[in-house]
This record gives C-alpha cells, sequence and structure tokens, in this order.
C-alpha cells in the first residue's frame, strides 16, 4: 500500500544513499586519484586518431604514449603527415625533422588492354585467390585488377581503372592498408618529396623478350636510365630500383632519365600538374547515370 | 549440515540448472558481444563473477535491513517518528531503482579501486567494466536474492545470497567460454551466408540452452550424493 508513509519513507531512504554513495564515491576518486600525462593527452589531441596502425602501433593512443616516452620517432603518422610532426615536435619541445608523407605508389602501369596472354577467369574474384591461379595472364608480377586494394583502402583513395589500381592522391593518406592486402606486393610506399614522384612503374623482373611477350608497356630491362642517373637508380636483376634517400626531384639527370626511357615506365605519380588540370578544364564532369527501370513485362500487341 | 547442502544446492542450481545466461536468458548482450574469443569471454565472466558477488552482498545488506517488508530500519524510523507500530512498512517497490543505483555505484568505485591498483588489469577490462553496470545478469541476482527476503519466516541470509551471485556468475563465466569456444571454431565453418554472425551465434546460444536443459533434475541426485557422504 503506498501511504505517505511509505513515500516520505521511501524519499528518505533514497536521499540517504544518495548522500552515502555520493561521499563514498567521492572520497574514492579522491583517493584513487591517477594522474594522467598531459604530454599523452596533448599528443592524442594532434593525431587524427585513425586509429590504422600505419605507425607500427596498435593505436593512437598507444603510438601517443610512445612518443610521449621518447621511444617512437614523431613523424611515423602517416595519415598526420607533416602537420602532424611539427604539433608533436611542438609538444615535446624537440626540433621537428623534415619529414615527407609516405604515399601510396603502383608499380605496374599495364591496363587491361596492354596486358597479353589473358585467360577467361571466373573464380572467386579477389586478386588473392586469382593469384594461386596459374595462367590468369602472362606478367606473373602485374596488377590483377580484381580490387583488393581498393576494398583494402579506408579513405576511397584507389579505383580500379581500366583493370589497373589508381591511386588518387588527394585521398591517399599512407596508411598502407593496400600494400599490404595486394597478393604481388607491387603497392610499396614512397617519401613524397615533390608533388609528383618517380617510380619504376613495372614489377616484371625478366628481361626484353620475355617481358614482351606478356605485356605491352613493361620495363625491359635496359638499364637505360642506370646508365644515365647512376646515383639514384641501380638496377636490381632486370628492374631499376630508386634510391629514394639521395631522391632529388629537381635532378637534372632524374629529367632526362624520364625522357629517355624507351617504354616509358619511369613515371612521375602524384597529384595533377597544372598542365594536366588545364588539359581537362574545359571537359564537364559526366554526369551521374540515374538507373532507369524499364518494365519486363512486354505487352506489345501482335503485329506479325 | 543442512545449510552446506543447501548451499552447494543453492550454487549448483545458479551456476548449471537454471543458468542466467541459458535458462533465464538474461545477459545476452555480453553473452553474445563479448564471446569471440575465449580469453576475453573469460575475463568478462570474471568481471562479471566479480562485479555480481559484490553487488549481491551490497544489495542483500540493504535489502534485509531497509527494503524488505518489516525492515528494521524504517520500522525504527517509523516508530522514533511516532507511528502506529501496527503498521506494516515494506519498501519493496524501491528495489530496482535501489540495485540499479548501488550496481552503478559499486562498478564505478570497484573501477577507481582497479585503475590505481592494478593498471594491467585495467587495461585488460577495458570497455567491459563499465559496460557490466547496465548487464541484466547483475540485476536479475539481486532480485533473484530479493525474492527470498520477502517471507520473514524463511529469510535467506548473507552466505545465501553470495552462493546464488557466486553460483550465478561462474555459470555465466561457463556459457560465455563455452559460446566464444564454439564461435572460434565457427570462424572457419561454412555457414551458409544469411545465418553469418548473429544469426548463427543465436542458434548456438539455443542449441546450448537446450543442452543445459538436460541439467534439470541434477539437485535430487546432488542431495543425495551430498548425504550419503556426510553419513
Amino acid at each position: 500500500m503506498l501511504t505517505t508513509t511509505t513515500l516520505i519513507l521511501a524519499g528518505g531512504v533514497l536521499a540517504l544513499l544518495a548522500v552515502v554513495m555520493g561521499i563514498v564515491l567521492g572520497w574514492a576518486d579522491r583517493r584513487f586519484h591517477v594522474g594522467v600525462n598531459p604530454t599523452v593527452q596533448a599528443i592524442l589531441a594532434a593525431l587524427p586518431g585513425a586509429n590504422c596502425g600505419g605507425c607500427g602501433y596498435v593505436g593512437c593512443r598507444e603510438y601517443a604514449e610512445a612518443v610521449a616516452s621518447g621511444e617512437a620517432d614523431l613523424s611515423l603518422c602517416a595519415p598526420g603527415g607533416t602537420a602532424a610532426a611539427r604539433e608533436l615536435a611542438e609538444i615535446m619541445g624537440i626540433d621537428a625533422t623534415e619529414s615527407f608523407p609516405y604515399r601510396a605508389v603502383v608499380h605496374c602501369s599495364a591496363n587491361t588492354y596492354q596486358r597479353l596472354q589473358q585467360a577467361e577467369y571466373e573464380g572467386e574474384q579477389t586478386c588473392a585467390a586469382a593469384n594461386l591461379v596459374s595462367g590468369v595472364q602472362g606478367c606473373t608480377y602485374g596488377c590483377l585488377g580484381l580490387a583488393d586494394c581498393e576494398r583494402a583502402c579506408n579513405y576511397d583513395a584507389i579505383r580500379i581503372v581500366d583493370g589497373l589500381c589508381t591511386i588518387d592522391y588527394d585521398k591517399c593518406v599512407g596508411c598502407q592498408a593496400c600494400a599490404r592486402a595486394c597478393p604481388r606486393n607491387i603497392i610499396t610506399m614512397v617519401p613524397f618529396k615533390s608533388d609528383r614522384m618517380a617510380v619504376v612503374a613495372c614489377s616484371n623482373q625478366d628481361t626484353g623478350p620475355d617481358v614482351k611477350a606478356v605485356c605491352m608497356v613493361g620495363c625491359l630491362g635496359c638499364k637505360a636510365c642506370a646508365r644515365l642517373d647512376p646515383d639514384v637508380i641501380t638496377m636490381d636483376g632486370a628492374l631499376p630500383t630508386i634510391d629514394y634517400d639521395r631522391y632529388d626531384p629537381d635532378d637534372a639527370a632524374l629529367q632526362k632519365v624520364l625522357e629517355k626511357c624507351p617504354r616509358k615506365r619511369l613515371l612521375l605519380v602524384g597529384k595533377p600538374t597544372e598542365r594536366d588540370l588545364a588539359a581537362v578544364a574545359d571537359e564537364e564532369l559526366p554526369e551521374s547515370v540515374q538507373a532507369d527501370f524499364k518494365t519486363t513485362v512486354d505487352d506489345t500487341e501482335w503485329w506479325g | 549440515m543442512e545449510t552446506l547442502t543447501s548451499l552447494i544446492l543453492i550454487f549448483i542450481g545458479a551456476a548449471l540448472i537454471n543458468n542466467f545466461v541459458l535458462h533465464y536468458f538474461v545477459g545476452i548482450c555480453p553473452f553474445l558481444g563479448v564471446s569471440r574469443r575465449v580469453d576475453t569471454a573469460f575475463g568478462m565472466g570474471c568481471a562479471v563473477t566479480f562485479v555480481i558477488s559484490i553487488s549481491a552482498l551490497l544489495n542483500w545488506t540493504l535489502t534485509y535491513f531497509v527494503l524488505r517488508p518489516g525492515a528494521p530500519l524504517p520500522v525504527w524510523v517509523w516508530q522514533l517518528a511516532g507511528g502506529d507500530p501496527a503498521t506494516q512498512i515494506d519498501l519493496s517497490v524501491l528495489s530496482y531503482i535501489v540495485y540499479i543505483f548501488v550496481i552503478a555505484s559499486s562498478v564505478q568505485f570497484v573501477e577507481m579501486y582497479v585503475r590505481k591498483f592494478f593498471p594491467p588489469l585495467y587495461r585488460s577490462f577495458g570497455v567491459y567494466l563499465p559496460l557490466i553496470t547496465t548487464n541484466c545478469a547483475i540485476l536479475f541476482g539481486s532480485l533473484e536474492v530479493m525474492k527470498h527476503l520477502q517471507d520473514p519466516t524463511k529469510l535467506w541470509g548473507l552466505h545465501e545470497a553470495l552462493a546464488l551471485a557466486a553460483g550465478g556468475g561462474i555459470g555465466f563465466t561457463i556459457a560465455i567460454s563455452l559460446m566464444a569456444g564454439i564461435r572460434e571454431e565457427l570462424d572457419l565453418a561454412d555457414v551458409p551466408a544469411p545465418l553469418k554472425g548473429a544469426g548463427i551465434a543465436l542458434i548456438v546460444a539455443g542449441i546450448m540452452a537446450m543442452g543445459f536443459m538436460g541439467f534439470t533434475g541434477v539437485e535430487k541426485g546432488v542431495a543425495g550424493a551430498i548425504s550419503t557422504l556426510l553419513r
């Protein structure tokens, strides 16, 4: 029976309980106070908080703790890039070393029409599965175009264009998810010292005729580039490799290499140049296609 | 010896026969949410056992002295205020709100304590400890204890309340660990696409519940075994 008595008693009990618990919890908060490192908090605030794991730590908090304790380098955060590194340096009170944002580059540049000896592949539509099957295409090094990297990308920065994965450098943050997803390891991370970087856009380890048999555009291993710019480019078997530590975007020899490469497989990739943008400036964006579903019922009169 | 037998029966009853998860279907959210890996599931089970015991301790005390019909504290206050001694005073209506309040506060307290003195444990608990605050299994444990504090002629003591709580918590640990073991294997199984994830987990839970129905009636055998053992 809910009488005034019960009501008053109930209110009293609740009030008493609230007071007791409030005192106990307030005391416990003082007594069990744990100081949080303000440096860690500040670093955590400066990081983008993507928890992508690109730095090699489990998440942003772990990286922040490692930075605060001085274990980790300041420039490991790929999504944050230079801005985050500079902020971290400010918080830690040390000078920021110049760091370049790492971005993904694709070491293959043959689209579907340029890859030879292709076979019809109707299995599981993933690169990882197709990579297990021999004879999907002639080149066993190049892009399969089944979009494992596109699915791995959390930033919508990869598209398969004409069967070749293509990176949107406006969106890429360098988290390495695509590099881990690619079963053929043709995506690597490169420090972008300028907006456009030269890369070896082929992974084929074979030479001349063997490459020509499987690809219309692949690197033949002619070593012309290594001869022209031996400081930066060295031959690793039949493939040139670029030493990005010694890479200088304004190097004259490099410009010559880009011109002289007989297959034009040393490419500049990165953000589009102003000339590229000007070239397409007057083109209109394709209109988005609206689905126009027509009925499948055929009600035409018999007119035969 | 009567007490010991009844304690063991309460414990087994809460842990196996009337398992909180698989018989009453309370605490399903962590049972499905945290049962992907055996070690985290076991950690969650331990945390629940710990919190359920603490909250049963506190809630039994509160119920016994304040909330049950004819509890000493309100009666004393009532008579102090000059009320009629014959009035029946029953604050049981408050049980839900008080229990939730006590559980939330005690979880807060435990969290602070663990954070201060056992940082690695605090890290491994992660979000589970605050999550337990809203775990219905904990509230259910306290409400089960309350049921046995209604009739003044056969009141449960603190030891019985604790046996029920510990049994319930350990039953939860058993159920969630078994579930996690099955789900680890299930990741490798060829599950039909529409049933992937929660669907197959609920089917597994249902089959496990039917399996636990097999414990019904075990209490008679256990009671017999204890009596022969003690004779």
